[in-house]
């Protein structure tokens, strides 16, 4: 499962340049928008100087012409709007001195232009006056020039004032339109970085979505297959946050205890009332172990579900911290009463084994020490009749005697093989680098009065040196040798060959090795009376015997003493027989 | 009692091994004393008697009631007056176990009762005759176990 991993500073970083991005393009918006009503006041302002100014003209141009009015028509009626002029000219000059507070310069030209004003009432003054004293009309005429030359100067002013206003309306309209035409370029560049990282930041967060929505998916799937594995591998699984106290449960835990998921909940009070009361100590020690040591521990302990059925369980507790560095308890727990039941049917089949294992080599010392005693007794005394008193018997107790001997013979030598054949069950398997020639002379040696009563040629190749149990492959080459020399004919010769070869596993015959390791085969050809083919198998199973002739009297056991030593060494042992021409004994031994 | 003999001491609880051993002592050429015991406290007593002479010889069952040869050899070779003799075992077992325990335990020899009277005759005669100082070493291990 493939998991995202978003730096936190990189989403920061995003962040902050989104935000960084809004107010710039707030501010410069906000600026913009100020700079325009800006703008638009001053133009308003200017029309209302000029207006004002016009005004102030006017009102002048009445006040003369009024005054010219009586002047011409001597009617003093004209002069009553006259003197209403003087306040109405003040008002003015006073909403201009407001109008033009931040201007030094145009308050300049209104303390001029207020100064020409005063001079041309004066003037006006002064005209009336002359009219009112009867003066010349050649005065008059002067003073009236005089008039109108002040009345010149104040349009002049006032122009002056209005040019000057609406010069500098332009100059601001110039500097607006340079704002105007800037602003959007660098508004738009800013509106498509901004897009843009926002798209990106979508995109990015949206894929993140869907990769965290796929993720939760698998964890889903992950969650429901490892409820299913709980159930059938009837485990389950806990966790105690231990500064909480708060311990909870997988589903199963509840099955386990023969409850539906969420029945109770989880705490350990409640989980101990499961636990059989003898086992309680068990858990809190487990749970102090884990806390002291921090080192996973396992404890066994008894459950006894709802249901009143006692189950054995098995826990492993562990001590982790979470990602915020918490310490919390984790731990699986297990229902083990099968596995404990086949134990414990082992253990008793077991037990069972070692019981009768035990008979077996008390049997044993019955046969090595309790059933040889009499025997031997019976020996010796068969020996004493025979050399003293076998003369003072009738015929027919001598023919007695006689099978009294043979039946004593035959039971001892059915006591040792007994004997070897449990000894080769259960003697230690001391296994020695060993060479076989050594161990097949040192056979050749104990069977010598055999070879020599019946003039036998044994011969043999040479043979490896392999790791064996010594003693039992002594055993093994003296048994089939014996075996050989028991069951020769008796009108020729026997010739016994001992021969060896490497070969696979693989070659061995019904030895279901699929194994291609090396054995050496080691062979043993006799040309005795042999056996029919169907015997090849059974001739090695204890107390049977091919030969119910009393001249080949044998217990039945040798054969299954070989199989059984090459058994001890891992390796197979087969008979082939070919009836009046001979036996051959093949063994193999792995090679290492 | 001839003083030329050779004294021969059996501790052995069977009466027929009793009887074979006297009987087969008698036929040999060597003349010799038999004195025959029951079990292994019978053989302490009559060796830790002051009036006893001691024998040349003792051949010693292992499987006795009361108390065993094992735990007579034992006993012998610890006492400083006895220590000394000539101990034979003389068992049914042929087990390694014992044979190795007899050895250790300072046993000269061990012989496995043979199951014909002339073979009994003829290790009889084998022990007697026996150069015994190579057997009181203790060293031979190999010669230990009597055979035929």
């Amino acid at each position: 499962m493939k998991l995202i991993n978003i730096s936190p500073i990189y989403i920061l970083g995003l962040f902050i340049i989104s935000v960084f991005l809004l107010f710039f393009i707030s501010s410069i918006s906000y600026q913009q928008i100020k700079s325009l009503d800006e703008s638009g006041k001053l133009v308003a302002r200017t029309k209302d100087i000029n207006a004002e100014l016009e005004h102030l003209y006017g009102l002048i141009e009445f006040a003369q012409s009024t005054q010219r009015g009586y002047l011409t028509t001597n009617d003093l009626a004209y002069l009553d709007p006259y003197y209403s002029v003087p306040n109405k000219i003040d008002t003015c000059i006073h909403n201009l001195r407001l109008l033009m507070a931040d201007n030094v310069h145009q308050q300049a030209n209104l303390n001029v232009i207020t100064v020409l004003i005063h001079r041309k009432n004066a003037s006006l003054e002064d005209e009336v006056s002359a009219k009112k004293n009867n003066i010349s009309n050649a005065e008059l005429v002067t003073q009236i020039q005089f008039g109108n030359l002040l009345m010149d100067s104040i349009r002049v002013k006032i122009n002056d004032m209005n040019s000057l206003e609406l010069k500098s309306l332009q100059s601001r309209e110039k500097e607006h339109a340079h704002d105007v035409k800037l602003t959007p370029k660098s508004t738009l560049v800013l509106l498509f970085f901004s897009l843009f990282i926002f798209i990106f930041s979508f995109y990015k967060i949206n894929k993140d979505r869907i990769n965290l929505k796929k993720i939760n998916n698998q964890l889903l799937i992950t969650k429901e297959t490892f409820e299913h594995a709980e159930q059938i591998a009837e485990i389950s699984n806990w966790s105690w946050d231990i500064d909480k106290n708060k311990l909870s449960f997988s589903n199963n835990q509840y099955r386990l205890l023969g409850c539906q998921p969420h029945e109770f909940t989880p705490s350990v009070e409640n989980f101990l009332e499961f636990v059989h009361p003898d086992d309680r100590a068990i858990i809190l020690e487990g749970n102090n172990r884990v806390l002291a040591d921090a080192q996973p521990s396992v404890s066994y302990f008894r459950i006894i579900r709802k249901d009143g059925k006692q189950r054995y369980f098995k826990s492993l507790g562990k001590l982790i911290s979470d990602s915020y560095g918490k310490k919390i308890m984790i731990g699986i727990n297990s229902d083990i009463t099968d596995q404990y039941n086949k134990d414990k049917t082992l253990e008793e089949k077991v037990f069972e084994l070692e019981r009768s294992n035990n008979e077996l080599s008390a049997f044993n010392h019955v046969a090595s020490h309790d059933l040889q005693e009499p025997l031997r007794k019976i020996q010796t005394f068969i020996s004493r009749i025979e050399t003293s008193d076998l003369e003072n018997l009738s015929e027919r107790g001598k023919d007695y005697f006689k099978r009294i001997v043979s039946a004593a013979n035959r039971m001892q030598v059915l006591i040792d093989d007994l004997l070897m054949f449990s000894r080769t069950n259960k003697a230690n398997k001391v296994f020695e680098i060993s060479d076989l020639n050594e161990l097949l002379s040192s056979s050749k040696q104990e069977l010598m009065q055999s070879i020599d009563e019946k003039s036998a040629n044994v011969t043999s190749d040479r043979l490896p040196t392999i790791n064996v149990i010594p003693f039992q492959i002594r055993q093994l080459f003296f048994n089939i040798i014996g075996n050989s020399l028991k069951y020769s004919k008796a009108e020729i010769i026997p010739e016994i060959n001992i021969t060896s070869k490497l070969v696979s596993g693989k070659d061995i015959p019904d030895a279901n090795t699929a194994n291609d390791k090396p054995y050496y085969k080691i062979s043993i050809t006799d040309n005795g009376i042999g056996f029919e083919p169907k015997y090849a198998d059974s001739i090695f199973n204890l107390f049977n015997r091919l030969h119910e002739d009393k001249e080949y009297s044998g217990t039945g056991i040798g054969l299954t003493i070989c199989k059984k030593i090459v058994e001890n060494h891992k390796g197979f042992i087969r008979a082939q027989g070919f009836p009046d021409k001979g036996s051959i004994f093949d063994f193999y031994l792995p090679v290492d | 009692m001839n003083s030329d003999a050779l004294n021969v001491l059996l501790a052995d609880d069977d009466e027929d091994d009793r009887l074979l051993f006297k009987e087969a002592l008698g036929e040999l050429k060597v003349k010799t004393n038999v004195v025959l015991l029951n079990d292994g406290v019978q053989l302490m007593n009559f060796l830790n008697d002051p009036a006893t002479l001691l024998p040349d010889i003792v051949f010693l069952d292992l499987n006795m009631p009361k108390k065993g040869g094992m735990q007579c050899l034992q006993e012998i070779r610890s006492d400083k007056k006895l220590k000394d003799l000539s101990i034979a075992i003389y068992s049914t077992s042929a087990s390694e176990k014992d044979i190795e325990e007899t050895f250790i335990k300072g046993a000269n020899v061990y012989i496995k009762k043979p199951n014909d009277f002339s073979s009994l005759k003829k290790i009889l005669t084998e022990v007697i005759s026996m150069k015994w100082q190579y057997h009181t070493s203790g060293l031979n291990k190999e010669h230990f176990l009597l055979s035929l």
